[in-house]
């Protein structure tokens, strides 16, 4: 039975293609969303990732930079060194603006540095200098590329006019992007003297993130304080959730699509095996036999489906990459393991559609010419 | 008491009807026959006479409304689907006018494919297929696809499918009806010679007239009913292809050229008529006309 199955899918390779083809580009639209979803909110995080302290402090109440907004005094510098395992307190600003570039308003995170002090800027640099002096600015090269920007351009951030001094790598993608400038300006855009937005700790060699993070937070009043870690956990989930409800939209899009295409590639097979069917019941098959060879059908044409999927979304990221730079696209393990998990159900369900035909299909059908 | 123990079927007073009130047709009305080990028993009738609904009832494949089937000692009517399907996978067999090979498989699994659902399994039917290759001359062609086998090969592959469970009966629908009258006749002397030799009950429903000089019997159904076969009506005449004769009066492989009516014994026959049929006519005209 299980031979007959998988020979009449062999034997008629446009259609098992053609079918497992639709499924996989129904599947590859979910991964491809929930990828584009990652990828940015892995971007999003990509400036903490990188700048790597120890411990981040911030307001008390706060726990996420990505929309939020966080004042701790300058007073509490000097707190938090003292604690012990701290080996330097960097403070910077932080501000989510647009960006007036190039005829278009640009969604950025504006990071105010401390002169003299790169710890907290760019860490990749493509061209002109790293470090912003008064009224200048380090933008993203994607930015600036797709804004038409070169170095000594003017641009305006909150109203103010900056020059372009530099351009960064890895600080862009579509929802946002890191612009750096000097803290004095971005001060006074905020009018927050005597007031950092966060502090980036590093430790002393041998001490653990978590811990330092809970002495801060016991030894220093009314901030709070999270390893780099906890923090780019925090603000990645706040990130995917903005993302939450059109993956989830998109996945039940898609797993309809899929489960009416195997369903419809199932059923029509069937439709076209009637006679073969016919015969197999007269030679004493049983519905359930054959019940489940169409399963199994079902299956094999969803798995074929999946596989297709993530090969063309894996095809996608490097082609993605070179034609649309400002887009990140990330596969994650556990969006792998979701889509699978749907093709299992989608085979199982689809499945249930032709279930009535194959039970109507009547033996004496075979005796008919 | 001997005679109803040598009997592998017997069918009483059997009634099939479909549709209802005034569009009711009686396919079947009161049929009652028996048939023993080892005997060819052919059904013969006029098309739309029931031949077809009463093989299917008897082949465990229609549940007829009133009436009894028993085969091999075992009442049939009563059972359900699946007991059903089991009798047809342990007990009979079945040889189609279309062949109706599984076209994925090749001869050989198409031998096979009962056998799934046979005691032993595959496994056991392995010296059998082997043996029944042999013996229908199929050894050679056994990778072969359906599609590339011809109409012969194709019917002997489905006479050793019918086989290979080692059936008690054998049911045949019109099994050289798309056979040319060469291969009709080799298919007719195989299921003679199967009937003789292995002991085992071959039920036979065809057009061909072949059939008389193989049968140990013949039924006759007319209107749903068996009746004395009215020899009177016969009409012979030649197939204008193959030259086989035709009984004009029951065949229904017809086909019309020139205002004149032609009949043939078989699809083939008919299928290379209708593609020169000048060359056909100026070879058999006027013997082969029906008006």
């Amino acid at each position: 039975m299980y031979k007959w199955t998988l020979r009449g899918l062999i034997t008629e390779p446009v259609h098992l293609f053609s079918s497992a083809g639709a499924v996989g580009a129904a599947f590859a639209l979910v991964l491809f969303f929930e990828a584009v979803f990652a990828g940015e909110s892995d971007q999003i995080v990509e400036y903490i990732r990188r700048t790597d302290p120890a411990v981040w402090v911030m307001q008390k109440g706060v726990s996420n930079m990505h929309m939020a907004t966080s004042f701790v005094w300058d007073s509490k510098a000097d707190q938090i060194e003292a604690v012990e395992g701290v080996s330097k307190a960097t403070p910077i600003l932080y501000l989510n603006t647009v960006i007036e570039a190039g005829d278009r308003n640009w969604f950025s995170f504006i990071v105010g540095l401390p002169a003299g002090d790169g710890r907290a800027g760019p860490w990749s640099i493509a061209a002109g200098a790293a470090m912003p002096g008064a009224t200048e600015a380090v933008v993203p090269a994607v930015l600036a590329r797709l804004a038409g920007l070169e170095l000594g351009d003017r641009i305006t951030i909150a109203g103010r006019q900056f020059s372009v001094a530099g351009l960064s790598d890895g600080t862009f993608s579509m929802a946002n992007s890191v612009t750096f400038v000097a803290m004095e300006d971005l001060s006074d855009i905020m009018s927050t003297f005597g007031s950092f937005s966060y502090f980036l700790v590093d430790a002393e060699p041998g001490t653990d993130p978590e811990d330092l993070a809970a002495r801060i937070r016991n030894e220093v009043e009314k901030v709070n304080a999270l390893s780099n870690e906890a923090f780019i956990e925090s603000d990645w989930k706040i990130a995917m959730q903005m993302g939450l409800e059109i993956v989830g939209i998109m996945t039940v899009i898609g797993g309809a699509l899929a489960i009416l295409l195997t369903g419809f590639t199932v059923s029509s097979y069937v439709s076209r095996k009637k006679r073969e069917l016919a015969v197999m019941k007269a030679l004493g098959v049983g519905n359930a036999s054959i019940y489940v060879s169409i399963m199994v059908q079902a299956g094999l044409v969803a798995l074929i489906g999946f596989i297709i999927a993530v090969l063309i979304v894996f095809l996608a990221i490097p082609v993605t990459a070179a034609v649309i730079p400002q887009v990140t696209l990330s596969v994650r393990p556990e969006a792998l393991l979701k889509i699978g998990a749907a093709a299992f159900l989608v085979a199982i369900v689809a499945a249930i559609l032709p279930a009535r035909s194959v039970m109507r299909v009547d033996p004496v059908l075979a005796f008919r010419e | 008491m001997q005679k109803k123990t040598n009997n592998i079927l017997c069918a009483e007073h059997l009634v099939k009807t479909f549709g209802s009130g005034h569009t009711e047709v009686r396919a079947v009305d009161d049929v009652s026959l028996t048939v023993a080990r080892g005997e060819l028993v052919a059904i013969m009738g006029p098309s739309g006479s029931g031949k077809t609904t009463l093989v299917s009832m008897l082949g465990a494949l229609l549940t007829p409304n009133s009436g009894a089937i028993t085969i091999d000692e075992e009442e049939i009517t009563s059972l359900g689907q699946t007991g059903l399907a089991n009798l047809r996978a342990r007990k009979i067999g079945f040889i189609f006018q279309s062949f109706n090979l599984l076209e994925a498989l090749s001869l050989e699994e198409n031998i096979l494919f009962p056998a799934h659902r046979s005691q032993g399994g595959v496994t056991a039917a392995k010296p059998r297929v082997e043996a029944l290759m042999e013996r229908l001359n199929l050894t050679e062609r056994r990778r072969a696809l359906p599609k590339t086998l011809s109409g012969g090969e194709m019917q002997r592959t489905a006479i050793a499918r019918a086989l290979i469970n080692q059936p008690r009966i054998v049911f045949a629908d019109e099994p050289t009806g798309n056979l040319d009258s060469y291969n009709g006749q080799e298919v007719l002397m195989i299921l003679h010679d199967i009937a003789r030799d292995q002991d085992c009950a071959i039920v036979l429903v065809s057009h061909d007239p072949q059939i008389e000089e193989v049968a140990d019997r013949l039924l006759w159904l007319e209107d749903g009913e068996i009746r004395n076969r009215k020899t009177e009506r016969h009409s012979w005449v030649r197939d204008p292809v193959c030259g086989m004769r035709v009984d004009a009066w029951t065949a229904t492989l017809v086909a019309d050229h020139a205002g004149k009516r032609y009949v043939f014994c078989s699809e083939r026959c008919v299928e290379r008529f209708k593609a020169e049929p000048v060359r056909y006519i100026s070879l058999t005209e006027p013997t082969n006309t029906q008006s």
